[in-house]
């Protein structure tokens, strides 16, 4: 990093931006994250609108993930993780006490950078979440979620004649669809990926990415990305993050023509990260 | 002299080529154009040497040593008098073996017959000049052999190659032995056990529900005809390695899931050991403790129940054999579980699924191989075991299903049939080869489902 760059950072007091929506589906407030003694995300405030796509962008380590993994409270399950501020979704807190962060995962659904599908089949693994939850009462209910939500993956007509084969018998994009139709099948309000293509090859990227698109109908979805293109494709807004402070975010097409703070310039024009 | 120092003096000279070989090396890169311009490095040039000294050399001493026995025992035999010739083949072994006791322990003054002493020093002249024969040649072979070697030191000798090739052959002859090994056992149990079956029927034995080992000795004896029904034995061994799994499937599994899942990395620390430590105490302690603590319990609580208990159970065996067995089970479960990688687990989460259902539905399903393999190594294991059911389970060939009488297995039978005076050939020791014919074969069954279980589930898994 340059000086000027190394002094902006420093004299970063606020993001650049407007960091909040008129139709916000879930809110970050003044977050910090600690793990142990080391500080991860420093005080990031930041809305997800209703039927939006946020892209997140930044050089690696800068805490993307982390962030991620705060608003369906992943983070619980590493101990170490200590997480300051507050998140809400649809107005409620999600890290006070009558939450069950469980329940909460069921609501606020995650596609994992590496497609992670069960030792199970095809079939199994759409079906696994729907049947942790109870939200089939009958053999046939059940047949109908896995059916539509690996259609509305794009993967129904690929799959049809196999349901049974093991998830693991799918290509790269295969699985990594099959991890999305998993996580529509709970029926969740947001998704949030972490680099959900950065396993794939670019025609089964361009398939996520289309599929990204039409999701955005029915739900807010949150995607780290390291493609600034996709990024650019997927999002209407986008948020920069850098050594774990949010520093600015904005309508997309605004951050890529037209960025406000110069590391953000310096990362989109490709002088780091 | 002996073969000892020869080999010694073998290993000697053969390092002392190794470093002749390295400086010939070194000397010959000088004259032409440096070590780069030769094919291999110095040490690899007095590897070579030293290979060419060492190998012949011991192949010539195992040789000699295969073979000068019978070519003394012939130039001696011309040495022993007559008179024992005419007694027979086995006077004249005695007379040998006389002859040799006292040559090997030093002692030719010990025999008082003046014939017998002159054949003994015969022996012994015959044994030295053996010996001074082997060192000569011995010594010659790898001073001549190192020499030639030695000679062969050119830029473009490939001794990098040739000394791989005889490490690669040694290493192969190291894994055949170690088969050829298990073929020899396999091969020794069939032969004894087909006289066995020459013997009884092996329809009989495999079918018959009746065993009595006792076979007349002499021929007025009565009552002990023999029997050789070999189900009661195997429904004993089934009996009490289906208890042992009983205790050992769960409770190793269970204490795998905790290790893996719950314990923090300190409590795992300390107890994964400790559960480890269950499978390197000696059977024999499990079996005094299978006999003289948990048998006269059951016993007691048996009886305060109102229940016969025989006061040496199945149940005992059975339930102190599981303990011993735990550690197979947890510890092999406990492997196969913290290698299902951890996206597999945060998918399961991101769910929105608690970890036991994450434990149970994914986690557990994804390691079934290692685990269903585990739990057959455990009872290969169990139906092997000797000492515990020795000492806790009984003699008695009892037909039941109860696991409160007491049983006997194939393995104790095994014990009973060879231990005691019998002669080597009679019906009842071969009928130990038949069993342990028997028993090796289930275990061979076992492994092979073992492993083609977890074949097919990882094909389907990969
Ligand atoms: N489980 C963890 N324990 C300790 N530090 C972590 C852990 N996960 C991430 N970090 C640290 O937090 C910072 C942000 O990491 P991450 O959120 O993975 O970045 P990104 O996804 O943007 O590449 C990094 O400095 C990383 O080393
Ligand atoms: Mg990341």
């Amino acid at each position: 990093m340059s000086s000027a760059a190394e002094k902006a950072f420093e004299e970063l007091k606020e993001t650049v931006g407007r960091v909040t929506v008129d139709n916000p589906k879930m809110q970050a407030k003044n977050v910090d994250v600690f793990y142990g003694d080391k500080q991860a995300i420093f005080d990031v405030t930041c809305d997800i609108g209703k039927n939006e796509v946020i892209a997140m962008i930044g050089p690696s380590g800068c805490g993307k993930s982390t962030f991620l993994r705060c608003m369906n409270r992943m983070n619980d399950t590493i101990p170490s993780c200590r997480v300051g501020g507050d998140i809400l979704l649809e107005g409620d807190s999600l890290y006070s006490s009558s939450v069950d962060p469980v329940m909460l995962r069921a609501r606020v659904g995650m596609v994992f950078q590496k497609p992670n599908p069960f030792a199970k089949s095809i079939y199994d693994n759409v079906a696994y979440g729907p049947r942790i939850h109870g939200l089939a009462n009958n053999r046939a209910e059940l047949d109908d979620i896995v059916e539509s939500s690996l259609q509305r993956a794009g993967l129904f007509d690929e799959v049809k004649d196999r349901l049974n084969a093991p998830g693991t018998s799918l290509s790269g994009g295969q699985q990594q669809r099959l991890c999305i139709a998993r996580t529509i099948a709970v029926n969740p309000e947001v998704i949030l990926m972490d680099e959900p293509c950065s396993a794939l090859d670019p025609i089964a990227t361009a398939r996520i990415e289309e599929l990204i698109d039409e999701l955005r109908e029915n739900y807010a979805i949150a995607i780290v990305t390291h493609s600034m293109q996709q990024a650019a494709r997927v999002s209407q807004r986008t948020a920069y993050f850098h050594l774990g402070k949010l520093v600015e975010v904005g309508e997309t097409k605004t951050i890529f023509t037209n960025p406000t703070h110069e590391l953000t310039e310096n990362y989109i024009t490709g002088r780091f990260g | 002299m002996s073969v000892t120092n020869l080999i010694l003096v073998t290993l000697l000279l053969t390092f002392l080529y190794f470093v002749f070989g390295r400086q010939k090396a070194f000397a010959v890169a000088k004259t032409s154009g440096g070590l780069q311009g030769m094919h291999s490095l110095p040490s690899h040039y007095g590897a070579y040497v030293a290979v060419w000294c060492a190998l012949p050399a011991l192949a010539i001493i195992v040789g000699w040593k295969l073979f000068e026995p019978t070519v003394i025992d012939s130039m001696l035999a011309s040495s022993i008098p007559d008179s024992v010739h005419e007694l027979g083949e086995k006077s004249v072994a005695l007379y040998r073996n006389e002859i040799n006791n006292a040559v090997d322990s030093n002692n030719i003054a010990s025999l008082t017959d003046p014939v017998k002493q002159a054949t003994a020093t015969r022996l012994a002249s015959l044994q030295n000049s053996a010996m001074l024969g082997l060192f000569v040649l011995v010594l010659c072979t790898v001073i001549a052999l190192g020499v030639f070697a030695l000679k062969r030191i050119t830029p473009d000798m490939t001794a990098r190659h040739r000394v791989e090739s005889v490490v690669r052959s040694f290493l192969f002859i190291s894994a055949t032995i170690a088969i050829l090994t298990t073929v020899g056992i396999v091969l020794s149990v069939l032969f004894e056990s087909l006289r066995f079956f020459s013997q009884v029927n092996l329809i009989d034995f495999v079918t018959g529900l009746n065993w009595s080992p006792q076979t007349a000795i002499r021929a007025d004896q009565v009552g002990s005809t023999g029997a050789f029904g070999a189900i009661p034995l195997f429904t004993g061994t089934l009996l009490i390695s289906f208890i042992a799994m009983l205790v050992a499937v769960p409770f190793g599994l269970m204490s795998a899931i905790y290790l893996a899942e719950y314990a923090t990395p300190r409590v795992r620390a300390i107890v994964k050991p400790l559960l480890e430590m269950l499978a390197g105490i000696p059977t024999v302690v499990y079996g005094v403790f299978a006999a003289l603590t948990v048998a006269p319990l059951i016993k007691d609580i048996g009886s305060a129940v109102g229940l016969s208990v025989a006061s040496e159970s199945a149940l005992a065996a059975g339930l102190v054999m599981g303990i011993m067995i735990i550690p197979f089970v947890s510890s092999l479960s406990d492997d196969v579980i913290t290698a299902v990688p951890q996206s597999m687990r945060d998918g399961s989460f991101g769910l929105g699924a608690t970890h036991s259902e994450t434990i149970r539905k994914v986690v557990i399903p994804a390691a079934l191989p290692g685990i269903v393999g585990g739990i057959l190594l455990a009872v290969s294991r169990a139906i092997g075991e000797t000492m515990i059911v020795v000492m806790a389970a009984g003699l008695a060939a009892n037909l039941t299903a109860n696991p409160l009488e007491a049983v006997t297995t194939v393995t104790v039978q095994i014990v009973t049939l060879l231990t005691g005076d019998q002669e080597f050939d009679s019906t009842k020791t071969l009928a130990a080869f038949a069993l342990g014919l028997m028993l090796f074969v289930i275990t061979l069954v076992l492994n092979v489902i073992a492993l083609y279980v977890v074949r097919r589930y990882r094909e389907q898994y990969e």
